[in-house]
């Protein structure tokens, strides 16, 4: 340790070897931080989340000579200390919650960002921390949460883009894990030798696929993310959910064992034979009592009702195909049929229909008044997409409580009377709701395809049938359930389909077989649904696991998939030590090699990014290379006093605790012009760290003040307040997941930030604006920008408003009615210090001018307390509009959104 | 800290004190024709520039370029036989069509004729834009590396196929700075498909910062209520409020810079008051009902519709006329992977007038000269149908190798056609003008020098045309 001339100043070594710096350059340290500013300061660094005033008065009461110390365990002893180290993993580990290419649709990587947040709460050692996450997969009996925390290096993008080269991306998501595998562990940058031998580093090629090898033989596919997350994947049941599908599949195993085909086929043999001809046939034959027109599409628009009624294609052409019960008209969004018109007074319309289309569409429309058609679809669960049916008939819409699926063939039956629709969706009456006047009312033919080209008609058409009464439930059902199954029972038992002999044995043993049978099916098929529903909620997370067979890895001329050059074994740069003698030649044995006592860059790596943390700026500036292209370290001895100390036992919070309890970290931050001058960017730090907090914080402490925030810890991300429309804009849509934003209700709207959804192409925006990642790629640094979006968003963004409403309504209730103490509350809530004189006036003008502005116009103040999901409590409406534009402007100030 | 410095919005704006804003105000609301040149870097531009501004009319999704510009009768007799292996030349294809069983040459069924003094081929589709090809320069040898969609408007974007690098008007901003100190100097606007099969998505990294500063990200104006995201002060706060709020606030924070000294502290003083200003110049920007009706005579009665690409393209050149450095258009749906004869018509119908009406109504006002209108997609479309080829019905699939894009203005030549391609409109035969290259030759009319424009990010320093592209001197005026 270095001699310096101020010895009482230096708590620990880090300020000797800061302080000796400063001897040399002239420079004085600061004084120590106020105890407010810099408890403020030090919650944020341990905790992300400001200190409650109650906090700030203990401390500021304690007297010991270590209280300061005692917060410092008590903040680390927190369980949002995990928290506040998991935001900059995440930043590094570029986690997410969509797979980032293209369709970008959910992922569920939520359990592995939990697995880091417990594993800085249980200080796991930094050694065990990498390893887990590099090769957690390959340790010897990995344990559940092992194999979780592998699942760091498949945070990367996946790609599912139809028409994608799935080598071409195979090959960028193992580039992605070299990348971010060097950049979080060794500070270095080896992309450049993907193409070509580093130009600056010695780093060849060679030694760039040799590590490229390491994680080159997982078991993954190049196209892969559809339907949630990619292989290779983790299922993590409940111990309830194990039994449970252990129980289910145990009793389906049963059940079909008590259905076997040997008795059911000839039984469904007897059956179609005899039902055919028989009762069935009859019984399942369309009604025709006031039959006015029926169109069954077989090839031709005939009306086979003997009314003829004939149609005609009125516009484009619709292809006949395979429909159910038998032939359909498919829609291209172009063509119309027609139909001639009819008037009755009760009137029924029953049509099959599938819908291929994403908006609102007209079905048909016309005859008396009626237009049929599927609402806006949205998403369903089970990757499925689906939506209400609207009809408009007398002048009002109503929008049915059932939900017809798209792609999927449903029967609609329609009965109009006395003014009403009555629906039969499936054979099955459901309720009408009413919603609004109609926008149509069309009287002239019946029409199929959208005549007013607003609402295009995607999608297949088949059995229409137009009665001038009502259909009873049971002719309903007749049609949408036994019609079909008479129709293939009708056919040539040689030519029927597979799935129409499926589709037999199933109505067989729904409805025909003898009962004992009928029961079995009937629990078979609830058994079923439960298992695939239990699955469902199973969670997973995307993980690292290796192939049966290991993938060759070769050289790629120009980092080009199709250019396969020389084949090479795993291996580390050879600028590096070697890997240890008796260490598997693997991830494991690389991952054990970084943490090896030989290993020079892991350790400084870390405690660089720990510097930048607390400092703002690491030690080593980019702290994302320290190659030779890098920056030099400004103080390369506490570097490496640091490096060491902490490659002595990886213990994380031990480290922090150091830093924190440096005098060096304890100044104040305030800054003169001669140090501005000397120090811009206060990297030799003769003052304390002062900077803009990071997005994620701004938005917390907001939170935390009004007292809004739910500190729950973990579990599915969830979606605040955004702007409507900004996926929506960009998405897909279709059958994808995550294509549009359904905003969270309840205490999920004021979660803390590193839980907000992570939609990789279309980041949350008000985050972004403050200079949070899109997590694309591995990211160790966000540059801090200023600008007035940031403006913007604190000022008008709801989250913001609702933060302020619901803090100055603490003011009202926690202080009573004197405006000057109501300030001073407002004023240290929000910066945890005592605002001087001249502050809280400008402050208390500020009040005193809106509560005149907000009594002439009510109604203003109404608005303003209404925004937000949360209500006010109970205190007087202008009071509260008026004190909130003080909370407002408060929130707004440098110094709460700063750390100084 | 000298990155936090470096805005999109003036640092000169420091120290205009409220009385100086009042002022301001007080001036017609019209605070977006103040024209100052703010942030930028030292040393550039490199050469005088011929282009001050630019709008990118991309259309996302491939638009045919056989079907619109590249005119190929020869494609009339070949249409239906077996594209030859000579020419594809082991061409990867994508996964949509590699497991096809023949590639059946598709002609296009639509007219071509000759247009204007320069006498260039137009398709029937577009009418208004075959008005103008005597001021564009048509480059019908365009090619790109990539064939499929996310990698390929990434790359024309960014120059890279991956995601992480800076987009095109983020280079802009970064290195030219902002003309105007009341608007972003990098403006991107969206409008949706008129064609009926699905479109293609697109990102927010296409106008991304990628490693540059966050504030050199596009900004989103956007349709309806709040063009740029939080604009509008909350219901319930008045101007009169906002401005009081304001003032208190700054008090506050000068106070606070007493204390502290930071000029982060002064800096975000001045973004405030920005902001503030941004509530006036912004909506002011967006109101279109001072434009007389010969505008939307030129324009089309679609850029009434808030949104539409017509709309946007309005908006465009009142952007361009504060000089806005940047706009970026992005129309959705030129995808035709089949039923192109309807699709591609509905796109055009959609997007003819207002492209032709931009280009016509800058050069009206003698913006063109020095405003640079870019048009094109991220790759072309294949001769070879997919799906079923028929007298009336075909579709295309990606195509890298050729393509036709299109600029005006700027510093360009007008009324030029440059390159060519084969019989079958599938190989360049001469002057092959690839993705960097045309984002070395935009750079180039900003007066940037493609080689020396870079950022140093992970102990590289990284340029939009990553180690390659030329200028193509042979489009410049």
């Amino acid at each position: 340790m270095p001699a310096v001339r101020n010895e009482k100043w230096a708590r620990n070594p880090i300020d000797r070897l800061v302080l000796a710096r400063l001897e040399r350059e002239g420079l004085q340290p600061s004084p120590e931080a106020g105890r407010a500013t810099l408890l403020r300061r030090l919650s944020f660094d341990l905790t992300g989340l400001p200190p409650a005033s109650a906090e700030v008065d203990a401390f500021l009461a304690d007297n010991a000579a270590d209280a300061y110390e005692r917060q410092v365990d008590r903040l680390l002893a927190l369980p949002q200390f995990g928290e506040r180290m998991a935001m900059q993993w995440l930043d590094l580990a570029r986690y997410a919650d969509t797979h980032g290419f293209h369709i970008d649709s959910a992922r569920d990587m939520w359990k592995w960002r939990d697995w880091v947040i417990d594993a800085f709460n249980r200080n796991l050692p930094f050694d065990r921390f990498g390893i887990e996450q590099l090769a957690g997969d390959l340790l010897p009996n990995a344990t559940v949460q092992q194999k979780l925390a592998s699942g760091f290096n498949r945070n990367h993008m996946i790609n599912y883009e139809g028409g994608a080269i799935p080598e071409e991306y195979q090959v960028e998501y193992v580039a992605d894990r070299v990348d971010t595998t060097a950049n979080v562990f060794m500070g270095l940058t080896v992309g450049c030798a993907r193409c070509h031998d580093h130009k600056f580093d010695p780093i060849s090629q060679k030694d760039y696929y040799r590590f490229f090898a390491f994680f080159n033989t997982i078991a993954e596919k190049g196209l892969d993310g559809k339907n949630g997350n990619a292989a290779p994947i983790l299922e993590m049941p409940t111990a309830a959910q194990a039994s449970e599908v252990a129980w289910l599949q145990q009793a389906i195993v049963e059940h079909e064992a008590a259905l076997p085909e040997k008795e059911t086929q000839p039984l469904l043999a007897a059956w179609t034979v005899t039902q055919s001809k028989t009762r069935f046939a009859t019984r399942a034959e369309p009604p025709r009592d006031g039959l006015l027109a029926e169109y069954t599409f077989e090839g031709n628009l005939a009306d086979s009702s003997g009314n003829h009624r004939d149609g005609k294609m009125a516009k484009g052409t619709t292809p006949f195909g395979a429909g159910r019960p038998g032939q359909s008209a498919a829609f291209n969004g172009e063509a119309q049929l027609e139909f001639p018109g009819f008037s009755a007074e009760r009137f029924a319309v029953a049509l099959w229909m599938r819908s291929g289309a994403l908006g609102e569409i007209t079905v048909l429309e016309g005859g008396p008044g009626f237009d049929i058609g599927v609402t806006d679809s949205h998403p369903q669960p089970n990757d499925k997409r689906g939506s209400p049916l609207y009809v408009e008939f007398a002048g009002i819409r109503w929008h049915s409580d059932a939900i017809v699926y798209g792609g999927q063939w449903h029967h609609v039956a329609l009965n109009f009377e006395s003014g009403h629709p009555r629906l039969l969706l499936d054979g099955k009456p459901t309720r009408m709701l009413e919603v609004g006047k109609a926008e149509r009312t069309p009287t002239g033919p019946v029409t199929i395809g959208d005549p007013h080209h607003d609402k295009p008609l995607k999608g297949d058409i088949g059995g229409l049938r137009i009665y001038g009464r009502a259909l009873t439930p049971a002719e309903a059902e007749a049609l949408a359930l036994h019609e079909p199954v008479r129709y293939i029972l009708a056919q040539d038992e040689t030519k029927r389909t597979k799935e129409q002999n499926q589709r037999l044995l199933d109505y067989f043993l729904k409805y025909d077989a003898a009962p004992e049978l009928r029961r079995v099916y009937a629990e078979l098929n609830e058994l079923k649904s439960r298992l695939a529903q239990t699955k469902q909620d199973i969670v997973t997370a995307q993980v690292m696991a290796e192939m049966a067979k290991p993938r060759d890895t070769f050289i790629l001329g120009r980092g080009d998939y199709r250019n396969q050059g020389e084949k090479v074994t795993p291996g580390v740069p050879a600028m590096l030590p070697p890997m240890l003698k008796d260490a598997p030649a693997n991830r494991l044995g690389m991952a054990q090699w970084l943490f090896s006592a030989q290993h020079p860059l892991t350790a400084r790596v870390a405690v660089n990014r720990y510097w930048q943390l607390h400092f703002g700026t690491g030690l080593v500036k980019t702290t994302e290379d320290f190659g030779s292209q890098g920056d030099a370290p400004i103080q390369r001895d506490v570097l490496d006093w640091l490096a060491s100390e902490f490659q002595s036992n990886w213990d994380v919070k031990a480290m922090q605790r150091l830093i924190v309890t440096s005098a060096t970290y304890r100044q104040a931050s305030q800054v003169n012009a001669e140090l501005l001058e000397k120090d811009p960017e206060n990297r030799l730090l003769a003052r304390g760290p002062r900077f803009r907090l990071p997005a994620e914080m701004v938005r917390d402490n907001a939170l935390a003040v009004s007292r809004l925030i739910n500190r729950s810890i973990g579990g599915p991300s969830v979606f605040p307040y955004q702007p409507p429309g900004l996926w929506e804009e960009l998405s897909r849509g279709e059958t994808f997941t995550a294509q549009e934003y359904r905003e969270s209700t309840g205490p999920d709207l004021y979660r803390r930030s590193m839980y907000t959804f992570w939609k990789r192409t279309v980041p949350p925006a008000a985050l972004t604006t403050f200079d949070a990642p899109d997590r694309e790629k591995c990211t160790s640094r966000r540059l801090i920008t200023n600008t007035p979006l940031q403006a913007l968003v604190l000022l008008n963004d709801p989250t913001y408003v609702e933060a302020a409403r619901a803090l100055a309504q603490r003011a009202l209730l926690e202080v009573g009615s004197d405006s000057a103490a109501r300030v001073r509350f407002l004023f240290r809530e929000a910066t945890a210090r005592r605002g001087t004189q001249a502050e809280l006036r400008v402050l208390l003008d500020l009040a005193q001018r809106q509560i005149e502005h907000y009594k002439k116009d009510p109604t203003q103040a109404a608005k303003l307390i209404s925004i937000g999901a949360s209500k006010p409590g109970n205190v007087e409406a202008v009071e509260l509009a008026a004190w909130t534009t003080v909370a407002s402007t408060i929130l707004n100030l440098d110094e709460t959104i700063t750390k100084q | 800290m000298d990155i936090t410095r470096r805005h999109f919005f003036s640092r000169g704006s420091t120290g205009i004190g409220m009385a100086a804003l009042g002022s301001l105000l007080a001036q017609d609301g019209f605070a977006g024709t103040e024209t100052t040149h703010t942030g930028g870097l030292a040393g550039l531009p490199h050469f005088a520039p011929t282009a001050k501004r630019v709008v990118f009319l991309h259309q996302s999704g491939g638009p045919s370029q056989m079907d619109l510009f590249d005119y190929k009768p020869s494609l009339d007799k070949l249409s239906g036989t077996e594209l030859p292996g000579s020419v594809r030349m082991g061409q990867r294809i994508t996964g949509m069509t590699s497991g096809q069983s023949a590639f059946p040459v598709a002609r296009s069924i639509f007219k071509f004729q000759r247009h204007g003094q320069s006498g260039a081929w137009v398709s029937e589709l577009l009418p208004h834009t075959a008005k103008i090809v005597d001021d564009l320069a048509i480059i019908k040898t365009m090619n790109t590396d990539a064939i499929n969609h996310d990698p390929a408007i990434t790359f024309i974007q960014s120059g890279s196929q991956q995601p992480g690098r800076p987009s095109m008007g983020a280079w802009a901003s970064y290195g030219l700075g902002s003309e105007n100190r009341n608007l972003p100097a990098f403006v991107v606007m969206l409008s949706q498909a008129q064609a009926l099969n699905p479109d293609q998505p697109l990102f927010s990294r296409l106008w991304g910062s990628g490693f540059l500063p966050s504030n050199h990200q596009g900004v989103r104006f956007r349709a309806g209520s709040n063009p740029v995201l939080y604009l509008h002060n909350p219901e319930g706060i008045d101007p009169a409020t906002r401005r009081e709020m304001l003032d208190a606030a700054g008090k506050l924070n000068r106070m606070h810079l007493d204390e502290f000294g930071d000029p982060e502290i002064e800096t975000r003083i001045s973004q405030y008051e920005m902001a503030f200003r941004m509530q006036t110049s912004v909506p002011d920007l967006l109101d279109l009902s001072k434009e007389p009706r010969s505008t939307f005579d030129l324009y089309g009665p679609d850029a009434r519709k808030p949104g539409s690409y017509a709309a946007n393209c309005l908006l465009a050149r009142r952007l361009l006329e504060r000089d806005v450095r940047f706009v970026q258009l992005y129309h959705r749906g030129w995808d035709q992977h089949n039923d192109l004869p309807r699709d591609l018509a509905l796109q055009c119908k959609g997007t003819d007038q207002a492209t032709a009406a931009l280009v016509t109504d800058l050069k009206q006002r003698g913006l063109l000269d020095d405003t640079l209108v870019v048009w094109g997609g991220e790759f072309g479309r294949t001769v070879y149908c997919q799906g079923k080829l028929t007298e009336t019905n075909y579709g295309r699939d990606h195509h890298p190798r050729c393509f036709t894009m299109w600029m005006a203005g700027g510093g360009v030549k007008r009324g030029f056609s440059f390159g060519e391609t084969d019989d079958y409109c599938y190989n360049v035969v001469a002057n092959p003008v690839h993705v960097h290259d045309l984002q070395a030759t935009i750079l180039r009319l900003l007066g940037v020098d493609h080689l020396k424009l870079t950022y140093k990010f992970q102990g590289r320093h990284f340029r939009l045309t990553d180690v390659h592209g030329e200028v193509v001197k042979e489009v410049l005026a």
